[in-house]
């Protein structure tokens, strides 16, 4: 038999849903899954990550389920008991100013005036 | 009167396919009738659900350490997962808030899941709660029956084990 051509799932979400709840499951669960992937491809075992992070496993297990609200604390002792990065924030764009000449003498009205003649020494 | 249920593709997304059930000669599924119902009274809960699905779905497939273990009889089990002994956490309104909506469901494997209903669980065993005792046993009741389907070889699965065929008039007997 096959699928219906509606997805009855992201047509209720496209009309109903929250966004802020779309949002936090999915960043829950991509550092959650991240975690597991990478306790997976260093052997670790759960009850070992546990007390590298001095926590009990039934403690790591709700962090990792997926439904937990991680705090910004437990995220970032994780990041240091594995030596990477969970979250990745783009840093501010900064202006930079770049230095187009002077105008000469003391003519800065006439020089606004006639900007599109030349009336600077371009930097070289 | 003998009681039967016919299966119904719901969604198809890039790592699971998503299937529910529908009773007798209804032509809504168990999982459409949850939504329908819970969409009034529990909508945050279900939409924190249904999000979970379509994740799952899109993203990591149905991995069993998604799903809660809530078998009877079958190998039925339940949505949103928890970690052991703790109940699963969503946030409403900025607030932590426990999501107590069970949707009952059938992971066959990592490619597909059988949807089926479900309610607000008020105790801990969902034997002793008279909102979802009658949705629990009814998913007991149809993973045996699916279970024994896949055994008989009338629910098929294809060659990479992603998805099932079976013919279109097959009733499930519970």
């Amino acid at each position: 038999m096959k699928f219906p051509k509606n997805n009855i799932i992201d047509n209720w979400l496209d009309q109903h849903g929250d966004p802020e709840i779309a949002k936090l499951i999915e960043k829950n669960l991509a550092i959650t899954e991240k975690v597991r992937a990478i306790l997976k491809e260093r052997n670790i075992k759960n009850n070992a990550f546990a007390e590298m992070l001095g926590k009990k496993p039934s403690e790591l297990s709700k962090w990792l389920s997926g439904t937990h609200n991680l705090t910004l604390k437990s995220i970032t002792k994780m990041e240091v008991a594995l030596n990477i990065d969970l979250i990745n924030i783009e840093p501010i764009t900064e202006y930079k100013y770049v230095y187009l000449g002077s105008v000469k003498d003391n003519s800065m009205k006439q020089a606004i005036s006639d900007y599109e003649e030349s009336n600077y020494d371009v930097a070289s | 009167m003998n009681i039967f249920a016919r299966i119904k593709p719901i969604t198809q997304y890039k790592k699971v396919s998503y299937y529910s059930v529908s009773m007798d000669d209804n032509d809504t599924s168990l999982f459409e009738e949850f939504i329908n119902r819970q969409q009034i009274e529990n909508k945050n809960k279900l939409d924190h659900i249904l999000n979970w699905l379509k994740f799952i779905g899109d993203k990591y497939g149905a991995q069993s350490h998604f799903f809660r273990p809530e078998a009877e009889t079958a190998d039925t089990s339940a949505l949103p997962p928890k970690g052991i002994d703790r109940k699963p956490q969503y946030t409403e309104f900025g607030k932590k808030k426990a999501n107590n909506l069970r949707l009952y469901c059938l992971r066959a494997n990592d490619s597909v899941v059988f949807l089926f209903s479900g309610d607000i669980k008020t105790s801990k065993k969902a034997q002793n709660c008279p909102n979802v005792k009658p949705h629990f046993k009814l998913a007991n009741q149809l993973t045996k029956s699916i279970d024994n389907a896949f055994k008989e070889k009338e629910i098929i699965w294809t060659n990479d084990f992603t998805q099932i065929e079976f013919n279109k008039d097959l009733k499930l007997y519970l």
